[in-house]
């Protein structure tokens, strides 16, 4: 799967592509959100992986800006924080997964489910 | 960082994350810097909002990039200090002095967690060791930093333990177990050098044929070391004609393989070749002088054979080209005289001559000269046989004074060195302290996790040591698990102080083996000129002052004092049982 990932720290987006390259799929890592909408708007995806604190705009941000250009592509965010409210309060998102060492697990399967 | 990830997928996870993962740690103390910077300009009893939310991220992406790299600790604290100041924030924006003084010990508190960071261990990959990121970032490192290493080997487990202890020496390093993906990632990014293995699953020889085809385009010549556990001249053979730079056989001497990728890796010498010109002819003297500097060489040319030992005494040569025929003193004879004087036996000499008698040549190098170079020579000849020696010479000299296991100077060297810098902080007046160290129980650190494991002890203090000591300090392993450190120009005072630091340091190391973790620790004796002058009396004064330490209860730095002074020359016999057995 072609997936764009999302991350102002190089480390955390170089970690998410180590862990979803073991699954053969195929990342490009951008470091904020208006590069990711540059990004989308000139190649296709089929899943954005994004975290949500980023200076400029947040994860949550791009998710509203790209369903209100009408893109629908699935959208997983990793947070810092509990994932609850977030899930609660964009339940348009793929999945909202917690930045912890469990993202090793975590990540592969809520890529899988899509 | 962002798009380098293209052509590394097939590399296996466990490296990438090892290797993302100690970069991680790199960074660490200068993310924290920054941290701090950001902290430093609150100002207390203002509103300042911008300055907080810039704060707050900063935090916000330490506790999660600390956290998805496994380390809990110091993202909990950065995640205190993220909600400290996010409630400052909700609270408008004021900067009380409350929170300040909050955030200091959380920076604080950060900052000792950062420290001891290396030591925590990875649920993947277990390097042997670990050390706590260092205080100072050693220029050693950052100047490796940049150089990208693939090394290709079928065995995934042997590729994984190399990387990850070339890793510990700064080079980032690419593991691939098929050649036909490392051809694809060279063709995409070019490595400063190869690590290849000889022997692949389909081909004897598939190492050797790979890198042909991969150096078969003109632009590419990437040095290439090749491993293999095949010491015959067929495979050694093929691996030169494929253009390999060099040879080693498994199991892989770490020391070995970190000059030769030193060597490889770095395009300027760290100094230059120094050529001494013996010629009586002093305009050709000066003519192969100059052609051997405009190629980068310190070169010297002298016309009178009577002053070359002289000359040799101050000016640190690297080889020595001599014409054969000189009125007063021969080529020949020269050598010979060269050859009967300490120090010089091992000094390359090449002939220089109209001489094209082939008998005549040989026995002139009969008498121990390195070549034979015929008038007129063609100035690139001369500057290429001049530098393939000279290189050639030095790399086996650092093998010859240096320790195979760590790499530091070996006990003969160090005490040679002793006796220069003795010799020369006379002459200028000024201290130096000799330091003896010795690991604590490294016997039992031996007996229980085996002799591999002690090396590894041993390889990490030598580490610690030449990473933390200054350039002017020299290091050696002074034999066994003890190792002598000279530090030009300190007192006392000074030595304890750095080597009380480097005590703290290692004692912060954490070993793994057999899946368990443990520490170690070691003694120091320290003894100071000018309070002992001469050599023997500098060792047997720091041995005494270790063996205090050892009796006072190890895992600390002992001053020898002048009744340390041995007034009898046999009152080094006396109680070496007993030191002996107390280690």
């Amino acid at each position: 799967m072609k997936i764009l990932i999302v991350d102002d720290d190089p480390f955390v987006g170089e970690m998410a592509a180590a862990i979803l390259a073991c699954d053969g799929h195929d990342c490009r890592i951008v470091e904020g959100g208006v590069e990711a909408l540059e990004t989308l708007a000139s190649e296709t995806f089929e899943l954005v992986i994004s975290d949500m604190n980023m200076p400029l705009m947040s994860g949550l941000a791009l998710f509203a800006e790209l369903r209100e250009r009408a893109c629908a592509i699935p959208f997983i965010l990793l947070t810092g924080d509990d994932p609850e409210p977030l899930r609660a309060e964009a339940p348009g998102l793929a999945d909202c997964l917690m930045k912890d060492a469990t993202l090793e697990d975590s990540l592969p399967k809520a890529v899988a489910r899509l | 960082m962002s798009d380098t990830h293209q052509g590394a997928p097939r590399e296996s996870f466990k490296v990438r994350k090892a290797r993302l993962r100690a970069a991680f740690i790199e960074q660490l103390p200068q993310r924290l810097k920054e941290a701090h910077q950001r902290f430093a300009a609150l100002a207390p009893d203002t509103i300042d909002q911008a300055r907080l939310e810039d704060l707050y991220i900063h935090f916000h992406t330490l506790k999660g990039s600390c956290a998805t790299f496994g380390f809990e600790q110091i993202g909990d604290v950065a995640r205190t200090a993220e909600e400290r100041v996010r409630e400052a924030m909700d609270a408008g924006g004021a900067v009380t002095s409350a929170l300040i003084e909050t955030l200091a010990g959380l920076l604080a508190k950060l900052d000792a967690l950062v420290l001891a960071a290396g030591a925590q261990t990875d649920p993947d990959i277990t390097p042997s060791f670990e050390l706590p990121p260092d205080v100072s970032p050693p220029q050693e490192s950052t100047s490796r930093s940049d150089r990208l290493i693939y090394l290709c080997d079928d065995d995934p487990d042997f590729g994984a333990q190399l990387a990850a202890q070339l890793g510990c020496f700064g080079y980032r390093v690419s593991v691939f177990t098929s050649l036909e993906v490392l051809a694809t990632a060279v063709a995409e990014e070019c490595p400063s050098a190869l690590i290849l293995d000889v022997m692949f699953p389909r081909d004897q020889h598939g190492g050797p044929k790979a890198l042909a085809a991969m150096t078969a385009a003109p632009e590419s010549s990437v040095p290439c070391i090749f491993v293999s556990c095949r010491d015959d001249f067929v495979a050694r053979l093929q691996a030169v004609r494929a253009g390999g730079n060099a040879y080693c056989t498994k199991p892989i001497k770490m020391v070995e393989l970190l000059e030769l990728l030193d060597r490889f890796t770095n395009p300027h010498p760290s100094e230059p070749i120094n050529v001494l010109v013996v010629d009586d002819d002093r305009e050709l003297a000066q003519l192969h002088a100059t052609v051997l500097e405009e190629a980068g060489m310190v070169a010297k040319a002298v016309s009178d054979p009577e002053q070359v030992p002289r000359i040799l005494e101050t000016f640190s040569t690297d080889l020595v080209l001599m014409d054969m025929y000189m009125p007063d003193c021969s080529g020949p004879e020269l050598a010979r005289v060269l050859r009967q004087m300490p120090g010089h036996l091992s000094l390359p000499i090449i002939y220089v001559s109209s001489e094209t008698d082939v008998a005549r040549q040989h026995k002139a190098l009969a008498v121990g000269a390195d070549g034979f170079l015929t008038k007129p020579i063609e100035p690139a000849r001369l500057v290429s046989e001049v530098a393939l020696r000279a290189e050639r010479m030095r790399l086996l000299h650092s093998l010859m004074v240096r320790d195979g296991l760590t790499g530091l100077f070996n006990h003969n060297t160090i005490m040679q060195y002793l006796e220069i810098a003795i010799a020369n902080s006379k002459r200028i007046s000024r201290p130096l302290a000799f330091a003896m160290i010795d690991v604590d129980h490294f016997k039992s650190v031996n007996d229980t996790y085996g002799h591999p494991t002690g090396d590894h002890v041993l390889m990490a203090l030598s580490r610690t040591l030449r990473l933390r000591l200054r350039d002017t300090d020299v290091v050696g392993r002074y034999g066994g698990e003890e190792f002598a450190v000279v530090l030009n120009g300190m007192n006392a005072q000074q030595a304890r102080c750095i080597l009380e630091d480097l005590r703290v340091s290692f004692a912060g190391v954490t070993f793994h083996a057999d899946g368990q973790e443990f520490h170690c620790t070691f003694s120091v004796g320290v003894s100071v000129f000018p309070i002992f002058e001469r050599p023997d009396h500098l060792t047997e004064a720091a041995d005494r002052a270790l063996y205090r330490a050892k009796h006072a209860g190890r895992n600390r730095v002992e001053i020898a004092t002048a009744e340390d002074l041995p007034t009898l020359i046999d009152a080094g016999s006396t109680q070496p049982d007993a030191e002996r057995h107390l280690r």
